[in-house]
C-alpha cells in the first residue's frame, strides 16, 4: 500500500458528519491511478480501513457509503484529496466522538473509502456502469426522420457566398423581357419611398422582385418570420408548394406586418424565396425579419443566407416531452406514456406527409403501371434506412409486403408501412440489431454520436463493404462527419449546455443603471458568444485552452460602444482584442457575466458556482441551508465581496464556499453587465484570494486570467471537460467504456494540444467501436 | 395573410382527435346516439352557395310575384322544393369604391362593405385590396360559437369546387374580419382529412398495432436481460393505447363517415364528381354537427369553367360577356346556370332525405340554403338584381314565394339573416346601406 504523507494543515472543519463538501463532477485520476484495485490491506495497524469503516461509519453512511435514510442520506461520494478526507475524519468522525478515529486509523479509513467508492473512478472500477439500451432522444428522433426522408445524399456545402440572388423587373408580374437587375442582395430590407429601385430603367408605378436561395438555421427550435410591406409579397420557407406567408394583396396602403412560425432543425439549410410586387401603391418597401430561438427580432442577416439552392427538409412538428437529463445530459434510457404518444403521433404526422407527396418521394406517377412496384421499393428503402441495415426477407414481408397485401389502396399500404417502420423498436432503439456485432452497428453509432441521426449513404456503403472495422477506418469517417453542419449544431448545443445558456433568456437588468441593455442587446451578446465559440472550436488548432484564455471578443457597433471598445468600420461583428481588461475567454464573456449576476449587482456566488462546476470540473452539493442574498440587509457602504464574505462566513458554508468564493471574487472586476470596473462604492476592487486547488494546495488567484491559467493547467478541469463532452455526444456514461476510458481520452486530448475537434473524433470513434479504439 | 398554420400540434389535440382523452367528451356529446336528446332548441343552419358571372334573367326570375308563380327553366331543378323556396329579385349590391364590378361583386357580397385600396387591378376601375369587414356567415358563426347550445367543432366550413389556387378579391367571399379573407377548401380529400382525418389515422394505427406488438416480441431476444424491462414497458404502452383506441371506437361507432370515390383529380373536367363529393361531405359534416354555417363556392368571380360535360367548350366567363342577342350563348349560359341549380337541388335533396338528428323533421327543415352570385347579369356587369334564391326552413322565413324589391341594398338582407338566428345587429357592413333596417317581407 502506497503511503502518503498527511500535511496536518487545518482545513475548514467539517460540521457533523463527513459531508466532504464536494461531490465529483469528475474524478481525480492522478492519485488513484497508481493505487491497487483491491481493498487496502491492514498491514500493521490493528484494524484495516475496511474494518474500521464497518464498525464506526457504516451505521450512518451505509455499508458501501451509499447513505442511510434518516441518518446520512447523501452518498459518500466526492472529489476531495485523500489527505483532506483523512483530516476531516481525524477532526470530526465519528460524529460526537472524533477521538475514536484519529491519525493512522483516520488515514486507513480515508484510504479505504477513497479507493472503494468515494471517487467516481473507484466506483467505475468496482461497480462498472454498463451501456444501457436507449431509445432515440428527441433531437435524435427529429434528425433521423428528417434524414430518412431527405433525398439528397450529399451533405450541404454552405460555400463562401452570402445573401440571396435577386431579380428586379420593370413589370408587376416578373416578365422575363422586363428583367432589369440581377444581383446578390445581402438581406431584404428596402425602402424605395415613392421611387423605383432603379430610376430610368424601372418605372415608379409598378415593378416586381424575386429573391431566392437558402437560409441557415444554427439552432433547433421555432423560428418566427415577419414580412413587412405595404405592397404585395409572398414568403416560402422549406416548402416550395405552400407559401408560409401570403401577402400578395396590398390592402389599405399601410405597412402590414405578416407573421408566421416554423420549426427548423439546427445545422441545416432550408430553401427560401420571396416574391414581391408594387402596383400603384403610393410607396414601396419590404423587410424580411426573423426571430430565431433565444434571439430577438432582426432583419435576417447576410451570414444566414446564401444564393445556393437546397432541397427542403421534413421537420416533425409533434411536440415531445423533454428527455431525461437528470444525470447532467439528455439520454433515452426510459419510456413514458407521454413519450410513446408523441412518438405515435409523430409517426402519423410523418406517414401523412409521405402519402401527400408520395409520387415525389417514390419517383412514381399516378397512372404509372409500375407504381405499385415503385411504392413497394420506396418502402423497402425507407425501412432499410430507418433500421440502419439491409432488410431480411422476413422484415420485407412484415414491414412492407404484408401491408401492401392487406390494404385496398396503395396510399393506405404506404401509410401503414411508414407507421409500422417508424414505430418499430428497430428504428426507435438504434442498439437493437441482429447479433453478432457488425459494421452497420458501427455506422449507426458513429452517425448518432456526431449527427444525432442516421448514417448517410457513404457510411451505409462503407458498412456494406466491411470498411468500418479498424479505429483508423472509423476515425476517417468520424472526421468526415465532423465537417458537416449537423455536427456543428450538435457541438454548439453542447456549449449551450456547458455554459447554461438556456438561462440567458431570463436576463433582465435595471434599465436605469444599464441603459441600452435590452433584449436586442442580449441577443447581440448571444451572437457574439456563439461566434467566439465557433472561432475557437472550428479553427484548425481547436484549442480548448483558448476557450478560457482568449483575450478577444466579437463585438458589433452597439456592443463596442457599451464596452468601450473600438471597432473597425463596417456592419456586423468584428473580432476585437480587449487585452487591457483581464478578459479570459468564455469566463469573462459579457453574456456569461450578465447571466451569473443580479439585476443591478454582480453575484460572486453564482459566478463562483459556475466556475467551480463547469470550468474547474468540481461539482458541489446543494447548500445545507437555503440562504437568500438580500441586498437590503447589508450596510450600503460594503462591497459585494464584503457582503458575500459575511453571508458565507460560517464553517458550515465554508465547506463549499472556500472554493466558490475565491473563484467568484476573481470576476469582481466585471459588473452585472460584464463591463470592466476598478472600484465599487468608492473602494478599489479586490479580486485576489487563495483558492484551494483540487490537490489541496492553496493557489493565489488575483483575477479572471489567473483562474483560466489554473483551469487550463489542471488535469482535473480538463477531464471534467472531456467527460461532459463525452456524455453530450454519446449519451452513455464514460465508465461504461472501461474504467480507464476517461484517462485515456484525457491523455490523447493532452497529446493533441487539447484539440477539441480531435477529441470529438476520438469520442465518436470510441463510441462507434464500443471502446476498442487504440490509443 | 399568413395561412392558418397548425404547424405544432398539441398532444392533447391529437388525443382528442383520436378520441383518446377526456377532452374528447364535447365531441362525443355531439354524436347522434348520445347528445342530440340534450339539445332543446332547434338547430339553425345557414349554407351560402355561390356561382359566378351573373345569370340569364329572362329564364331565371319568375314572372309572377307571391305564392302563385312558375319556375323558369334555370330554376326548374328546384321543382320538388317549390313550396320551400324564396326568390328575391331587386336586391342590389350598392357597394362602390375601389375594385372592378367582379371584385366588389365577390368580396362585398357577404361583407356589404367597401374594399381597401390595394394593388390588385381589375378589368376596369381602380386597383383594390381586401374587403374592409367581416362576412355575414362568419358573423353568424361567431355568434353561434359564443353560445354553448350552438357551439360546434369547426363553427363553419368553407367548401369550394375548382377554385383557382390564388388569393385575391375575386377568389374570396368569406372574411373573418377586415383584411382577413378565408380560403375555401376545394380538394375533397383535404376536406375529408379536415373532417375525418383522425378517423383514418386511428384506423391505420389500429391496423398496425398487432404487427408492432409482434415486432417487439421478436426483438426482445436481441437485447440483454438487463435491458429487457425497457422493451416490456414499451410493449405495455402499446397495449394501453390499443385498449384506449378500442374504447374510443365504442363511443364513436355512430359517426357517419362518407365513402369518397378515390383518385378523383381536382380539375375542371371532374367538376361534376367534385361537386357531388363536396356536397356529400358538407351534408355529412352538418349531420355530425361539426358546423352550423357553411359556404360552397363554385369556381370564383370571373370563373371560367369549361362545362364540356354539357357539350359547352367555351369558358363560362367568356360566354357571359356575349350580348343578349347571341342566342346560342344565352342558351349555353342557361344550361350552365341550370347545372348550378342542379347542384343546389342535389344539396337540398340530400338534406331533405336526412332526418334531423335528435330533432324534428328533416335537416332541410332546419337549414337555409342561399344561392347567390357576384353579378346580376354577365354582359352588363350590373350589381343590381343580384340573384338570391333561398331554400329550406332553417331561418323561419315564409317560403314558397317569389318576392320583388326595388333596388334594396343587400346589406338589409344580410342583416335579416343575422336577425333570423337571433343576432339582432343594428347594421351590417356599410351602415349607410342599412338605414331602412332589416329587409321586410321575409317572415
Amino acid at each position: 500500500m502506497p503511503r502518503f504523507t498527511i500535511a496536518w494543515r487545518r482545513i475548514a472543519p467539517a460540521q457533523c458528519m463527513l459531508s466532504a463538501a464536494l461531490l465529483p463532477a469528475v474524478l481525480v485520476a492522478s492519485l488513484a491511478a497508481n493505487v491497487a484495485a483491491d481493498e487496502p490491506d491492514a498491514v500493521e495497524s490493528k484494524l484495516s480501513g475496511k474494518e474500521i469503516f464497518a464498525q464506526q461509519c457504516a451505521e450512518c453512511h451505509g455499508g458501501h457509503g451509499e447513505g442511510v435514510a434518516d441518518a446520512r442520506e447523501e452518498p459518500l461520494h466526492g472529489d476531495l484529496p485523500v489527505e483532506d478526507l483523512a483530516i476531516i475524519i481525524h477532526d470530526t468522525m465519528p460524529e460526537g466522538a472524533p477521538e475514536e478515529c484519529v491519525d493512522e486509523s483516520a488515514e486507513a479509513v480515508a484510504q479505504y473509502i477513497y479507493e472503494t467508492f468515494y471517487t467516481a473512478q473507484a466506483r467505475a472500477k468496482n461497480q462498472q456502469p454498463r451501456i444501457e439500451l436507449s431509445r432515440l432522444t428527441v433531437p435524435q428522433y427529429i434528425n433521423s426522420v428528417a434524414d430518412l426522408l431527405s433525398d439528397s445524399s450529399r451533405s450541404f456545402e454552405w460555400g463562401e457566398e452570402r445573401g440571396l440572388s435577386a431579380e428586379y423587373y420593370n413589370s408587376r408580374n416578373f416578365r422575363r423581357q422586363e428583367r432589369k437587375i440581377e444581383r446578390t442582395d445581402p438581406q431584404i430590407d428596402f425602402d424605395f419611398g415613392e421611387k423605383s429601385p432603379k430610376a430610368d430603367e424601372i418605372q415608379d408605378e409598378e415593378f416586381s422582385m424575386r429573391w431566392e436561395g437558402s437560409l441557415f438555421a444554427h439552432e433547433s427550435g421555432d423560428y418566427e418570420f415577419c414580412l413587412k410591406t405595404e405592397n404585395g409579397a409572398r414568403l416560402w420557407v422549406n416548402d416550395d408548394d405552400r407559401a408560409l406567408i401570403d401577402g400578395w394583396v396590398s390592402s389599405g396602403g399601410e405597412v402590414r406586418e405578416l407573421r408566421a412560425t416554423l420549426p427548423l432543425i439546427g445545422g441545416r439549410a432550408y430553401p427560401i424565396r420571396v416574391d414581391y410586387f408594387k402596383y400603384k401603391d403610393k410607396t414601396a418597401s419590404i423587410e424580411l425579419e426573423w426571430k430565431p430561438p433565444h434571439k430577438a427580432w432582426e432583419v435576417i442577416p447576410e451570414r444566414h443566407l446564401t444564393p445556393r439552392e437546397v432541397p427542403s427538409t421534413f421537420v416533425v412538428t409533434t411536440a415531445f416531452p423533454p428527455d431525461d437529463s437528470s444525470v447532467g445530459y439528455e439520454r433515452g434510457t426510459s419510456v413514458s406514456r407521454a413519450w410513446h404518444e408523441a412518438a405515435t403521433f409523430a409517426a402519423i404526422e410523418t406517414a401523412n406527409h409521405v402519402v401527400e407527396r408520395l409520387d415525389r418521394y417514390a419517383d412514381s406517377q399516378a397512372d404509372d403501371e409500375d407504381r405499385p412496384r415503385k411504392l413497394r421499393e420506396f418502402c423497402y428503402r425507407l425501412a432499410e434506412r430507418a433500421f440502419r441495415r439491409p432488410l431480411t426477407d422476413e422484415e420485407k414481408q412484415t414491414f412492407v409486403d404484408d401491408q401492401f397485401e392487406q390494404t385496398e389502396t396503395l396510399d393506405l399500404a404506404v401509410k401503414r408501412s411508414v407507421l409500422l417502420i417508424l414505430q418499430s423498436p428497430r428504428f426507435l432503439y438504434p442498439q437493437i440489431a441482429a447479433q453478432p456485432e457488425d459494421d452497420y452497428q458501427v455506422a449507426t453509432r458513429l452517425a448518432l454520436a456526431l449527427w444525432d441521426s442516421l448514417p448517410d449513404e457513404t457510411l451505409r456503403k462503407a458498412a456494406a463493404q466491411g470498411e468500418l472495422k479498424t479505429p483508423e477506418q472509423v476515425t476517417r469517417h468520424a472526421q468526415r462527419l465532423l465537417s458537416d453542419p449537423r455536427a456543428k449544431a450538435k457541438v454548439q448545443a453542447f456549449f449551450h449546455h456547458w455554459l447554461e445558456l438556456d438561462e440567458a433568456e431570463e436576463i433582465t437588468k435595471d434599465v436605469e443603471a444599464f441603459p441600452g441593455f435590452d433584449d436586442q442587446f442580449i441577443s447581440d451578446l448571444r451572437t457574439s458568444l456563439e461566434m467566439f465559440l465557433n472561432e475557437v472550436v472550428w479553427a484548425e488548432q481547436s484549442d480548448y485552452r483558448h476557450l478560457l484564455l482568449a483575450d478577444y471578443l466579437f463585438v458589433n457597433d452597439r456592443m463596442a460602444e457599451f464596452y468601450g471598445l473600438q471597432t473597425p468600420d463596417g456592419d456586423g461583428f468584428h473580432k476585437v482584442a480587449d487585452d487591457s481588461h483581464d478578459r479570459a475567454g468564455v469566463m469573462t464573456h459579457p453574456l456569461v457575466l450578465s447571466m451569473f449576476a443580479y439585476h443591478k449587482s454582480t453575484s460572486p456566488i453564482h459566478r463562483g458556482v459556475f466556475l467551480t462546476r463547469k470550468v474547474m470540473g468540481r461539482a458541489l452539493k446543494p447548500p445545507p441551508e437555503a440562504i437568500q442574498f438580500m441586498e437590503g440587509q447589508f450596510e450600503p457602504h460594503l462591497t459585494m465581496r464584503e457582503k458575500v464574505a459575511a453571508l458565507t462566513g460560517s464553517d458550515n458554508c465554508q465547506n463549499c464556499h472556500r472554493i466558490i468564493n475565491p473563484l467568484g471574487f476573481s470576476l469582481e472586476h466585471f459588473d452585472a453587465v460584464g463591463r470592466f470596473r476598478s472600484e465599487e462604492n468608492g473602494k478599489p476592487i479586490d479580486a485576489a484570494s487563495d483558492y484551494p486547488s483540487i490537490s489541496g494546495e492553496p493557489v493565489r488567484i488575483a483575477g479572471a486570467r489567473d483562474v483560466a491559467e489554473q483551469a487550463v493547467a489542471s488535469s482535473h478541469a480538463q477531464q471534467g471537460f472531456v467527460e461532459q463532452l463525452f456524455h453530450h455526444v454519446v449519451k452513455q456514461p464514460v465508465y461504461a467504456y472501461g474504467p480507464d476510458r476517461l484517462e485515456k481520452l484525457h491523455a490523447s486530448f493532452e497529446q493533441s494540444e487539447f484539440n477539441i475537434q480531435k477529441l470529438l473524433v476520438r469520442i465518436a470513434t470510441v463510441s462507434a467501436l464500443r471502446g476498442d479504439a487504440q490509443p | 395573410m399568413s395561412h392558418a398554420q397548425q404547424w405544432r400540434k398539441d398532444r392533447r389535440e391529437f388525443l382528442r382527435d383520436l378520441g383518446l382523452s377526456a377532452a374528447a367528451a364535447p365531441l362525443v356529446l355531439g354524436l347522434p346516439s348520445l347528445g342530440f336528446a340534450a339539445s332543446a332548441a332547434r338547430k339553425q343552419r345557414l349554407i351560402v352557395m355561390f356561382s359566378p358571372n351573373g345569370i340569364v334573367p329572362p329564364v331565371f326570375w319568375p314572372d309572377e310575384e307571391g305564392e302563385e308563380f312558375s319556375l323558369k327553366p334555370i330554376l326548374e331543378p328546384l321543382a320538388p322544393f317549390k313550396d320551400r323556396l324564396l326568390t328575391l329579385k331587386g336586391i342590389s349590391n350598392k357597394i362602390r369604391g375601389d375594385g372592378d364590378g367582379h371584385m366588389r361583386g365577390m368580396s362585398c357580397l357577404l361583407t356589404g362593405i367597401e374594399l381597401f385600396p390595394g394593388n390588385i387591378q381589375g378589368g376596369s376601375d381602380t386597383p383594390a385590396g381586401w374587403a374592409s369587414g367581416i362576412s355575414i356567415d362568419q358573423e353568424i358563426k361567431n355568434y353561434f360559437q359564443e353560445r354553448t347550445e350552438s357551439r360546434t367543432r369547426f363553427g363553419s366550413l368553407e367548401f369550394g369546387v375548382v377554385v383557382p389556387d390564388r388569393a385575391d378579391p375575386w377568389t374570396r367571399m368569406v372574411y373573418a374580419g377586415p383584411n382577413q379573407p378565408v380560403a375555401p377548401i376545394d380538394d375533397p380529400y383535404r376536406m375529408f382529412d379536415k373532417l375525418y382525418g383522425s378517423v383514418k389515422d386511428k384506423a391505420s394505427l389500429q391496423s398496425v398495432l398487432d404487427d408492432l406488438t409482434e415486432d417487439l416480441k421478436n426483438v426482445r431476444g436481441l437485447v440483454s436481460a438487463d435491458d429487457r424491462h425497457l422493451l416490456e414497458e414499451h410493449e405495455s404502452l402499446i397495449r394501453q393505447m390499443e385498449q384506449d383506441l378500442a374504447a374510443a371506437d365504442q363511443q364513436q361507432e355512430h359517426r357517419v363517415v362518407p365513402d369518397l370515390e378515390l383518385g378523383v383529380k381536382n380539375d375542371n373536367d371532374n367538376m361534376p364528381q367534385l361537386s357531388k363529393m363536396q356536397i356529400d361531405l358538407l351534408v355529412s359534416g352538418l349531420t355530425n354537427d361539426m358546423a352550423r354555417v357553411a359556404t360552397l363556392q363554385f369556381t370564383n368571380s370571373v370563373g371560367n369553367a369549361r362545362m364540356r360535360w354539357l357539350d359547352i367548350d367555351e369558358g363560362h366567363h367568356s360566354l357571359s360577356h356575349d350580348p343578349d342577342l347571341n342566342e346560342e350563348s344565352q342558351e349555353k349560359l342557361t344550361k350552365i346556370n341550370t347545372w348550378f341549380c342542379e347542384q343546389l337541388a342535389y344539396l337540398a335533396r340530400r338534406l331533405d332525405e336526412t332526418p334531423e338528428p335528435g330533432g324534428e323533421g328533416s335537416m332541410l327543415d332546419n337549414t337555409l340554403i342561399v344561392w347567390t352570385n357576384e353579378l346580376g347579369k354577365g354582359n352588363s356587369h350590373t350589381l343590381n338584381d343580384i340573384p338570391f334564391v333561398l331554400v329550406g326552413g332553417g331561418l323561419g322565413f315564409r317560403m314558397g314565394r317569389a318576392l320583388e324589391y326595388k333596388r334594396a341594398p343587400h346589406n338589409r338582407l344580410l342583416l335579416a339573416f343575422a336577425h333570423a338566428v337571433g343576432h339582432e345587429l343594428e347594421t351590417f357592413g356599410n351602415p349607410g346601406h342599412c338605414e331602412d333596417g332589416v329587409l321586410t317581407g321575409l317572415i
